[in-house]
């Protein structure tokens, strides 16, 4: 990590830092443009102009993952896109997180008993933060998950945990 | 001694130390955004991320592919081009039939001799490039090896290719 992540205790300095750390990147979260399946067309009205998830700050879907910080995984995840999606979560650069929407994302949703090609939940592959269930979520669902995900960071810092003395 | 530095701004501080300050100010600020990017940001180290990026797929041979240096012409013709007609449509807009109310009318009147001269002037500059690239064979894709156009050299070097001909 960081030279400064785990270095400090809390102090004045740091708790400053970390809150304009955790303000920038929780207000500036550039999904990536990744869709797998139908909770995609979810997706997409969530960044067009009825629901706009460009008011939280992550309405700039970028078309590489490295310009990324957020991967939507949003649909089916099968087996054969497995190693893809594990190869464009280790090319986003850090800070890096996840929100598996639907079902099928989730835990294989509707295949999860007779879908031979499903994988079974997409935290099998990479680190989920948020769950966003529905089939589809609606878009609602999609940006309270992302608030979620903004509260999960705002709680973040980079202070060494206090020693007992 | 009349200088540079003698030259007084509002405040009796010198020219010289105004631009001081300021690129000061200029480094301290991009040198300044470095170093703290680089003190707080996460380094995480990953093959992946030295990897090129084709939409998740395993990277077939690497990114830096040698493209065919005459695209460089195709791309420098294309924005010639492309200039001429960006600017070529306004101005036949305007000048040519385009219509103005009361004292722009008799402006647009009045200059428009003037930008017909500066059009032709523009056009004939684009033209030399033109015959240029005429004239050396950049509109040909086939290019010829060692001197311009000649059907019988061409002809003689495709039924004898022996080593050095071309030249």
């Amino acid at each position: 990590m960081g030279w400064i992540q785990n270095r400090f205790e809390e102090n004045l300095v740091i708790t400053s830092l970390d809150w304009a750390l955790n303000w920038a990147k929780s207000n500036s979260l550039w999904p990536m443009t990744f869709g797998l399946a139908c909770c995609a067309i979810e997706m997409m009205a969530t960044g067009a102009a009825r629901f706009d998830i460009d008011r939280f700050g992550a309405g700039a879907f970028r078309a590489t993952p490295r310009q990324s910080d957020l991967m939507i995984v949003a649909g089916t995840v099968t087996y054969k896109m497995t190693s893809r999606i594990r190869r464009l979560y280790n090319q986003m650069p850090e800070p890096k997180y996840v929100i598996a929407m639907g079902a099928c994302t989730i835990g294989g949703g509707p295949y999860f008993k007779y879908g031979y090609h499903v994988v079974k939940g997409v935290d099998l592959i990479v680190p989920v933060d948020v769950y966003v269930p529905g089939c589809p979520p609606r878009p609602e669902a999609l940006l309270e998950g992302l608030m979620r995900l903004q509260d999960k960071i705002r709680q973040g810092t980079i202070a060494r945990p206090a020693q007992p003395a | 001694m009349p200088g540079p530095a003698c030259i007084l701004a509002e405040g009796g501080t010198s020219l010289l130390q105004v631009l001081a300050v300021f690129a000061g100010a200029a480094f301290l600020m991009a040198f300044g955004v470095l170093v703290f990017g680089q003190l707080v940001r996460p380094r995480v180290r990953h093959p992946d991320k030295d990897a090129a990026y084709e939409c998740g797929e395993q990277p077939v041979g690497p990114g830096w592919v040698q493209f065919d240096l005459r695209f460089y012409v195709v791309a420098l013709v294309f924005l010639v081009f492309d200039v001429e007609i960006a600017l070529f449509y306004p101005w036949a807009v305007v000048f040519g039939g385009g219509t103005a109310p009361g004292a722009a009318w008799e402006a647009l009147q009045q200059i428009r001799g003037a930008a017909l001269w500066d059009m032709l002037f523009f056009f004939a500059v684009i033209v030399v490039g033109f015959i240029y690239l005429w004239r050396f064979g950049y509109l040909d894709w086939v290019r010829v090896v060692g001197g311009r156009l000649d059907e019988d050299k061409v002809g003689a070097t495709r039924q004898a290719p022996a080593p050095g001909a071309a030249r």
